[in-house]
């Protein structure tokens, strides 16, 4: 009999959620269009594929993170935030969220993903930038893959590494710092390592953007990079290294605005976003790994290695580290 | 044009021009002296005290003057020495002067500065390759990551600029001056250091600053080659100050930004008191001039041989590795394999995209819309800032850099900041006035050094014809700035084509641009595809500047 | 057309210090008359032509041509020159290099927006006015420099302009070509019936053309007449200087006699034009070269018979220039070319008491 009322309460739920979402893509319908704020790349599909199953337009404007929250910022002061539904590195929708930016909003679609990713009513993770070594496959010998982040240091890679700078690149320092706290054992282990890595004079370059080419092209053979870049710049000779310990990376939410000139179009996007079918695109179009569960980016291995999102960090700590880095490395 | 009406004309410039550049500049003053994030807050200096007592200051200070004066001088130098060449010499094979004034001008610095980086790097740099194997050297005779390739790099990217201000100046110079030095007994080489150069010191000096102020705002050559390189300069470090962290302090960089803005318009005021007695540089006075033609002899050939081998560095190399990047895979060493794996991939990707087809058609009409009203603005403000000289003219000429000084991160924010508080917000206009505001200089600087070069005469014999002030505008001084004009139009459009720092803040949906088309390219390492659009974008650059100078060409019709 | 000028001043500054470019100028212009202001270079000749013409703002007085007020400090009255219906020939004839001549000459009648066809008629008239017929298609740039001073002339008369002025337009060409274009002018507006203002420093071109002439120094017009009335009869010793060669000499008046002024001075006992000059009174004589009459032989007894000896002489084409020692003074002499003189030689000369003029000091 309990049983019974389980069942009945499910389907009563599912009717009504489905009834919810009908009457809600129904507004979004009449709204005309969802605008989307984002820092992620390469998402055109998705957008094609919402407007073409639920018939609202989406326009999406890519802010680069370092302009992201001086632009929602400004333009939410002055009444004039367009956006209806904003994508960023998760430090970056905190900060909005301080600032009353955010509306609340718990995507029925949201049900299946890991408890951790809805980190509260606002915000909800789908993503990771996870990070890797990716090395050139052709110059490099299956024997010669670092096979856990320590090979770095090996003498052999001497100006063969290419990475971003590690005294502004956020997600690079924040990635360094994951290594301390999920990876070494003790701090002076992370600064061996950190000491092994700057003796082999890593060449620096703004961001992770252009660090693969000079891994295609043979200028460099390995770098701190990403592994969705095997996905995008098929076929080059890129693989990632395979390494014991745990990939890392800072997480991508996405939220609904509090002033959203479309809220419903803005929730009906967001549902949309975090389905299965959108993060399979997302996916296996753009390498991206995404922790709607059980969809995995196409690079062989990925299915099985362990991703882990790093801490939170606070501007400070960023600051703080990037100006240690700077001496680590010698960065002049 | 008597007094009160040339003053009035100068106070509505001083109002448009203002409300243009200082506008944003003013909501950065703000900023950086606001508590928080935005334009608006509790007053404090803080910022400025944390952004001069870094330690790093000091050695970035020290690297961006080395950097800044360098280029200058190595563009400003090979601009005179090309115009002096193509203008005043029989040279063979003018029509290529023109060519590298322009080219690489066209040619997103981004791409430029990738493009050498292929072939100067020291490890797998295509020429360094070239001369490990030729004169069996181990190690790479050439590293571009460091200062020299910095200045390298960026001064040639400099030199269509002040080549398009030399140039016209050279060309219209009476040709008499010189003549009655030679006959005076100096040589030829006296003649041009003793009264050539100093006569065409105000063209000079002002592509020479033009180059100071581009390469205090230059970012691209900073961080591809100066980052490597580890040769820290402003544009990084305020680089480095807004990518770090995730609440980017803008107001801190506008503060640190101040004292670029005070560098450069402190240089306008140094450059309006050496060229204070422009009178002694009139040269065109309707009399008629003809430009007599120095015959290089010997000298020929071998000077031929450099301004080859220039456009050759300048132009073939880097759009030849555009080209071939757009065709092949993903970056790869020329090779055979690299060959036998070219497609048109990358190209199809392109043109198949609705946003780059759109940014496309958003481009070419900022730049001809943009240059023009660019180009009509710059003719009144040349005009009041050469032959009206009062005061409030030089607070013009001031005026008129201001937004173009400051370094183009900080003045996007600027202008998001001026635009949002206004109903333009998030319009092709906001961008259309926002580039305008920021590149006044591209067109006044032209038209003033061609406005030098025309007598008052001309002008005022049309006023006593009883021809009102704006007929003769229209049918005396602008036939006669044709030249300038063509220069300025030039100069605008192609920068307007591949604008970069202030569209990446401003444009949204809709109103997208080819540089954040390419940034976006970039930002994801697609350099096949950056380099496919890269090479449509010279293509639109080259279709404007052809029918800009077929255009000019049918004006002038001495 | 007539042009009064009333109190007109024009101030620069420079470097803190104020330079009174006019100082409370007076002038009338008479119609139809060729009138030319005469000075060295910066007496403020050009910048009083260009208050008139409404190119420079003075900053007192008031200016009218005809019956109209063009420029009134008080009455804040400024008509800005394209509404003055004038004609000006500039130094460097400003002829507009991107046009061709018709282009150059049609263009004050273009502007007034005047039919195409009398524009057309117009043009070829005054072109046939100045000797230019056939030239309408060249390229302005094209011609030589008496040309393009033509099409200049041109462009200023085609609009039939109630005043035509002139700002040094021969000084840029070369000497012959100066004369004959200078006889040219003299002849068009001889024709013309037109009010001419003329501004030049050349002595010869204001005496040959001018039907009056003014002459000024430092923002002051120092006096004004008929060429032969500043040649012969300055009144001012700076003229008498400027408007040709002259011998000055130093003189102390003794009274008047049969018509004459007579002066004591370095020459003797001069009779001279007679002046209204109190007998004591210093004074300055101004004798011309070219009235030194050198008497050959028995010298008669004529009036102002003087006796010196030849210092130097020099051969310039159509004369001899003399230099005449008499006691302490040096007089300059124009001498037949016929005479049979030599350095050194002891001559005596008689001076016309109706060229012995009496300058103030």
């Amino acid at each position: 009999m309990k049983k019974l009322f389980a069942a009945l309460f499910v389907v009563l739920m599912a009717v009504q959620a489905h009834a919810q979402d009908k009457s809600l893509l129904d507004r979004a319908r009449t709204e005309g269009k969802a605008s989307f704020y984002a820092n992620i790349t390469a998402i055109e599909p998705i957008l094609k594929a919402f407007s073409a199953d639920t018939g609202v337009k989406a326009e999406y404007t890519r802010i680069s993170t370092s302009k992201f929250v001086a632009t929602a910022i400004t333009e939410f002061e002055a009444g004039k935030l367009m956006a209806d539904v904003v994508q960023a590195p998760l430090p970056v929708l905190d900060l909005l969220k301080a600032r009353g930016v955010l509306a609340s909003y718990r995507s029925p679609a949201a049900a299946g993903y890991p408890d951790w990713t809805k980190k509260d009513d606002r915000i909800q993770l789908f993503g990771i930038e996870y990070v890797a070594l990716i090395y050139n496959k052709e110059r490099v010998k299956a024997a010669d893959v670092p096979k856990r982040y320590e090979d770095l240091t090996l003498p052999k890679w001497k100006d063969k590494i290419v990475m971003a700078n590690p005294a502004n690149h956020a997600t690079t320092i924040s990635w360094l710092i994951g290594l301390k706290e999920n990876v070494f054992k003790s701090e002076a282990d992370w600064r061996k390592f950190l000491a092994g890595l700057a003796a082999n004079k890593p060449m620096f370059v703004a961001s992770f953007g252009p660090t693969p080419a000079p891994i295609e092209s043979g200028e460099k053979l390995i770098g701190i990079s990403m592994p969705k870049y095997i996905v995008t710049k098929a076929p080059a000779p890129l693989d990632w290294a395979r390494v014991s310990q745990p990939m890392m990376g800072t997480p991508r939410a996405i939220a609904v605005t509090s002033k959203a000139p479309h809220p419903a179009a803005a929730r009906a996007f967001v549902d949309y976003w975090l389905s299965k079918k959108s993060m399979d695109i997302l996916a296996k179009d753009v390498g991206e790994y995404v922790l709607a569960p059980g969809v995995y980016p196409p690079i062989d291995g990925i299915s099985k290695a362990k991703v882990i999102a790093i801490r939170e960090l606070s501007d400070d700590e960023i600051q703080k580290w990037g100006a240690e880095f700077k001496k680590i490395f010698d960065v002049k | 044009m008597d007094h009160t009406r040339s003053s009035k004309l100068t106070w509505l410039l001083i109002a448009i021009v203002g409300a243009l550049t200082v506008c944003p500049v003013l909501m950065l003053v703000l900023g950086s002296f606001s508590e928080g994030l935005t334009a608006f807050g509790d007053f404090t200096t803080d910022k400025y005290v944390e952004v001069y007592t870094d330690p790093a200051f000091f050695e970035v200070m020290l690297n961006t003057t080395i950097f800044v004066l360098g280029s200058s001088t190595l563009s400003t130098v090979l601009a005179v020495f090309l115009a002096y060449l193509n203008t005043r010499t029989d040279i063979p094979f003018k029509f290529l002067f023109k060519i590298i004034s322009i080219i690489p001008m066209m040619i997103p610095h981004l791409l430029f500065s990738v493009s050498w980086a292929l072939l100067l790097n020291p490890s797998n740099g295509l020429i360094n390759l070239g001369l490990m194997e030729a004169f069996s050297l181990d190690n790479a005779p050439f590293n571009i990551y460091s200062m020299w390739g910095m200045i390298l790099i960026e001064g040639l990217l400099d030199l269509p600029i002040a080549y398009l201000i030399i140039a016209p100046a050279m060309a219209s110079f009476d040709v008499a001056l010189e003549e009655s030095s030679r006959v005076s007994g100096a040589s030829s080489w006296r003649t041009l250091f003793r009264i050539t150069l100093p006569v065409l010191r105000p063209a000079i000096l002002a592509a020479f600053i033009l180059g100071v102020v581009r390469s205090l705002a230059s970012f691209a050559v900073p961080s591809v080659i100066g980052m490597p390189g580890r040769v820290q300069v402003l544009a990084t470090h305020l680089y480095e100050m807004i990518a770090t962290g995730f609440a980017t302090d803008y107001g801190k960089a506008a503060a640190l930004g101040m004292s670029v803005l005070v560098a450069s318009v402190t240089l306008i005021v140094v450059y309006r008191a050496l060229t204070a007695e422009s009178e002694k540089y009139v040269t065109i006075a309707g009399r008629g001039f003809r430009p007599t033609v120095i015959e290089l002899g010997k000298a020929r050939m071998p000077l031929f041989f450099v301004v080859g081998v220039l456009s050759f560095v300048l132009i073939v190399l880097p759009v030849a590795v555009l080209l071939y990047t757009s065709f092949v895979p993903y970056s790869m060493v020329p090779s055979a394999r690299a060959f036998s794996m070219m497609s048109l991939k990358h190209w199809h990707d392109v043109l198949s995209d609705p946003i780059s087809l759109l940014s496309l058609k958003n481009s070419l009409f900022l730049a001809v819309v943009g240059a023009t009203l660019g180009v009509i603005l710059s003719i009144f403000v040349a005009y009041v800032i050469v032959k009206v000289k009062t005061r409030a003219s030089g607070v013009l000429d001031s005026l008129s850099y201001l937004s173009f000084s400051f370094p183009g991160i900080v003045i996007g924010v600027g202008f998001m900041w001026f635009f949002v508080q206004t109903p333009l917000y998030a319009t092709i206009w906001a961008l259309l006035l926002g580039y305008i505001a920021t590149y006044l200089p591209y067109g006044i600087r032209p038209m003033s050094s061609a406005f030098i070069q025309i007598h008052s005469h001309l002008e005022e014999s049309s006023l006593v014809c009883g021809a009102s002030p704006l007929t003769t505008m229209r049918r005396i001084i602008v036939p006669l700035l044709v030249p300038g004009i063509v220069s300025g139009w030039i100069l605008m459009a192609s920068m307007f084509v591949r604008e970069l720092t202030l569209s990446v803040v401003l444009s949204r949906p809709g109103t997208e641009v080819l540089a954040v088309q390419i940034l976006r390219f970039s930002e994801d390492g697609l350099w096949g595809r950056l380099s496919a659009l890269g090479i449509v974008m010279i293509g639109i650059s080259t279709a404007l500047v052809v029918t800009a100078t077929l255009i000019g060409n049918r004006f002038r019709t001495v | 057309m007539d042009i009064r000028i009333r109190g007109v001043s024009k101030y620069y500054y420079s470097e803190g210090k104020t330079i009174k470019a006019l100082d409370d100028v007076n002038l009338t212009i008479p119609a139809n008359q060729i009138f030319t202001l005469l000075g060295p270079s910066g007496c403020g000749k050009t910048t009083l032509l260009r208050c008139i013409v409404g190119l420079e703002m003075p900053d007192t007085g008031e200016i009218s041509i005809g019956d109209d007020v063009v420029w009134s400090k008080d009455r804040n009255i400024s008509v800005p020159p394209e509404k003055r219906g004038l004609g000006m020939v500039f130094q460097t004839y400003a002829i507009w290099p991107h046009m061709t001549v018709f282009d150059n000459v049609a263009y004050p009648l273009q502007v007034r927006g005047a039919a195409k066809d009398r524009i057309r008629e117009s043009v070829a008239k005054t072109l046939r006015f100045v000797q230019l017929e056939g030239f309408e298609g060249r390229p302005a740039t094209k011609l030589s420099g008496g040309q393009q001073q033509r099409v200049a002339l041109a462009r200023a008369l085609v609009a039939e302009p109630r005043v035509i002025l002139f700002d040094e337009p021969l000084s840029n060409l070369d000497a012959k070509l100066r004369e004959e274009t200078r006889k040219e002018l003299r002849a068009f507006l001889g024709k013309l019936q037109i009010t001419a203002v003329y501004v030049t420093h050349d002595r010869v071109e204001a005496l040959a053309l001018s039907d009056s002439i003014a002459v000024m120094r430092s923002g002051q017009i120092i006096e004004i007449g008929t060429p032969k009335k500043i040649y012969f009869d300055a009144d001012h010793r700076f003229v008498a200087d400027f408007i040709g060669r002259a011998n000055l000499v130093k003189a102390r008046v003794r009274g008047v006699e049969g018509g004459y002024t007579m002066v004591d001075c370095g020459l003797g006992v001069i009779a001279c034009q007679q002046r209204d000059v109190a007998v004591g009174s210093e004074a300055t004589l101004c004798i011309r070269p070219e009235f030194i009459r050198i008497v050959g032989g028995e010298a008669p007894a004529a009036k102002n018979l003087v006796n010196g000896r030849i210092e130097s002489l020099v051969f310039v084409g159509e004369a001899y220039e003399a230099e005449i020692r008499v006691g302490d003074e040096q007089l300059l002499a124009k001498i037949d070319p016929d005479a049979k003189l030599d350095e050194g030689d002891a001559v005596s000369f008689t001076l016309d008491p109706a060229h012995c003029l009496l300058v103030a000091v």
